[in-house]
């Protein structure tokens, strides 16, 4: 029963890193997911460079473990003589990752929309624009929405790799108290159960409306 | 031991069998309420009426992928009560003896036609590879398809699954055979054929009952009619009489709804 | 030494982690799946807080937990073991996902004409379900295979020589630019990889389908 007493102790400190953790992925979903869409508008483009430019910044983001991508500006980049404090490396590290990953749901999502709908709306005379804007796309985004949420929580919990590059985060933060009180097991287990307590009912709520999105649509 | 068409349909035939009283819920909702049916051996008995009259749902009753809530289904001399416990050995016996086609054919993909065919036969009735090939083609032969053997469900067109599916039901030597709706997944064209292998069937002597929105049919093929409405049987009889003249002012409403397309 | 051939040196290892850590998830997913599918409600309530429980917490903590966590309490586990048993064990949950979702595509029809048939659930299962549900996971499959192989970059912080480790210890000890050459080659042999894969996963995707319905 000692450790509950330890994790009384713990948690405030841990508290702090998950704050950071949190701010983290929400910079990294609000700036990341509107990239994400431009991103996906720009590998479906006509425009052969801002296909090619949107493919490359998409298929490094995606196809790069985030780490590597979170060494490579923090550690990297300097001996180019850029340097970015650990906290900003992490932001534009995972913003990276994000926008690369959800530039795929957003084109999954805008594909998806039922070609008969597009054929209606040119048959009553609409032109490609309005088509895109009203109806293309917010269907797509409608059903683009439970990816997005899933992916979230992913990037919620890749925060825990700014730990690579010494961000305070609640990894960090963890390791630090372990390696202060050499109870790692304790405070490890603490930090699972922290994440986990955000991750799993974020991810039950995921599952709700994905439900609900399909039970309007089927 | 290799059963021939012709001896199949010697042992087929020769069974009927009893519902009494079978109802079933789901939740608040009734689906069947207080339904039984007589089924003599070797007739062919057609189920018509609305959709939502529990036609479909009576018809998998029978051969128990559904369970009643209460009743007695008795077949073969077994006597099966599925409100209370169903013995394996009773439902070996049933599933055996009574053999489905369904609305949407549910052959498997994954599995060459000549396979859809063979391997329940080698399974169930521990038939050998050679043997259940054998059998195979000919159910094959006699459906009108022994071209397809080697091919995979999805290159055969519906009509063509459909009857791949009766000549697999029929593998397994089934007494009594049921249908779901058969042809109301095809082109009405493309139906024919199916009803033409049931025909065939029919005047073999197999004991059949039939869901169906195919009214000729019934009218021609069929010796009982039963006509359901509302989870319950409420007309049952001479199909020629009943289409022609109805008692039941619903039957008349379903009958001109119907007849009049 | 160049940078190049020094971060392929960790590419066993990264192959070691990925496929190891593959084997588990794949075989260690099938009993979770069927668990999840189960018709006893709390053997399908566990399972799925296990399985839940289990892609909730990051990877790194994970290894952290095995590594370290262990260590302390007399379990000693070698980097790379506590690298594929966690590795495996988020697979494993993961896949037990992805496996429960295609045996819920399976058409219920095909258990009906089973049942009807009269093949007993054993043989239904592995003769008629699972098949179909094989083919119908395939793509996720693959596609989890290609972002385990990215996963297997997080051992390096538990000090397994794989690849990404093997471009930092050279980039520490080459504090010139040429020091940023290991984490390009790094990032490059990922996206090389992943690029075919997901190309092919596509393509086997858009083939499934037709084969299938």
């Amino acid at each position: 029963m000692d450790f509950l007493h330890n994790w009384a102790e713990y948690l405030p400190e841990m508290l702090s890193g998950l704050k950071l953790s949190m701010l983290i992925a929400a910079v990294s979903i609000v700036v990341g997911y509107p990239i994400g869409l431009g991103l996906s508008l720009m590998t479906a483009s006509k425009n052969l460079v801002a296909r090619a430019i949107g493919l490359a910044v998409v298929e490094i983001g995606r196809g790069a473990p985030a780490l590597v991508i979170l060494y490579l500006i923090y550690y990297g980049l300097p001996k180019f003589g850029i340097s970015f404090e650990s906290l900003t490396a992490a932001y534009i590290g995972l913003t990276w990752n994000a926008a690369a990953y959800a530039s795929e749901m957003f084109r999954a999502g805008l594909q998806s929309v039922p070609r008969g709908q597009i054929e209606a709306s040119q048959a009553l005379g609409l032109h490609p624009w309005p088509i895109f804007y009203r109806v293309r796309l917010p269907q797509g985004l409608r059903s683009a929405v439970p990816g997005l949420m899933g992916l979230a929580i992913q990037m919620f919990q890749g925060t825990s790799l700014a730990y690579g590059i010494a961000v305070p985060e609640l990894m960090k933060t963890s390791y630090s108290i372990g390696s202060r009180t050499f109870n790692y097991l304790e405070v490890f287990i603490l930090a699972g159960l922290v994440y986990a307590c955000i991750s799993m009912p974020a991810t039950w709520i995921t599952v709700y409306f994905e439900r609900r999105i399909h039970r309007r649509y089927a | 031991m290799t059963l021939t068409g012709v001896e199949a349909g010697e042992r087929a035939g020769n069974v009927g069998i009893d519902l009494d009283h079978i109802s079933k819920r789901f939740g608040d909702h009734v689906v069947l309420d207080d339904v039984s049916l007589h089924v003599a051996p070797g007739t062919v008995t057609a189920l018509i009426g609305p959709s939502g009259a529990g036609k479909s749902t009576f018809l998998r009753c029978i051969n128990l992928l559904e369970r009643p809530d209460s009743g007695t289904i008795r077949v073969a001399g077994h006597t099966i009560e599925p409100g209370k416990e169903i013995r394996s050995r009773d439902l070996a016996a049933l599933r055996s003896t009574v053999g489905m086609v369904f609305q949407s054919f549910n052959l498997f993909p994954h599995m060459s036609v000549l396979d859809n065919i063979s391997f329940p036969q080698q399974n169930v009735l521990k038939r050998t590879k050679s043997e259940a090939n054998d059998r195979s083609m000919q159910l094959l032969e006699r459906v009108g398809l022994p071209e397809k053997a080697d091919q995979f469900p999805t290159r055969c067109s519906g009509g063509q699954q459909q009857r791949i599916a009766i000549a697999r039901a029929l593998a397994l030597d089934p007494s009594i055979m049921l249908f779901d709706e058969p042809t109301s997944a095809i082109d009405p064209e493309i139906g024919l054929e199916v009803l033409a292998v049931m025909r065939e069937l029919a005047a073999e002597g197999m004991t059949m009952i039939v869901v169906t929105h195919e009214m000729q049919f019934a009218r021609d093929v069929s010796d009982t009619l039963v006509v359901m409405a509302d989870c319950r049987i409420i007309e049952r009889g001479n199909p020629r009489e009943i289409m022609s003249e109805p008692t039941q002012a619903r039957t008349r409403q379903f009958l001109r709804a119907v007849l009049e397309r | 030494m160049d940078p190049v051939t020094a971060v392929l040196r960790g590419v066993p290892m990264t192959l070691y982690l990925t496929f190891g850590a593959f084997v588990i998830g794949a075989i260690g997913g099938v009993p979770l799946a069927l668990a999840l599918r189960s018709g006893t409600w709390p053997v399908r309530a566990i399972s799925r807080l296990v399985v839940d429980f289990v892609r909730g917490v990051p990877i790194i903590v994970w290894l952290f937990v095995l590594k370290f966590g262990l260590a302390g309490e007399g379990i000693r586990f070698t980097p790379l073991t506590a690298g594929v048993i966690g590795l495996g064990l988020v697979s494993a949950a993961y896949l037990a996902e992805i496996y429960r979702g295609g045996l819920q595509t399976v058409p219920i029809g095909q258990l009906e004409a089973a049942n009807a048939l009269g093949l007993s659930r054993s043989v239904t299962f592995r003769r008629v379900i699972a098949p179909q549900a094989f083919r119908i996971v395939s793509p996720s499959v693959a596609t989890y295979l290609m972002g385990l192989l990215k996963d297997s970059s997080i051992a390096s912080t538990i000090i397994v020589g794989e690849i990404v480790f093997q471009a930092q210890s050279y980039a520490r000890q080459h504090p010139t630019a040429v020091g940023i050459i290991p984490y390009v080659v790094a990032g490059l042999f990922y996206i090389v990889l992943s690029i075919p894969v997901a190309y092919f996963s596509r393509k086997l995707d858009r083939r499934m389908r037709e084969e299938i319905y």
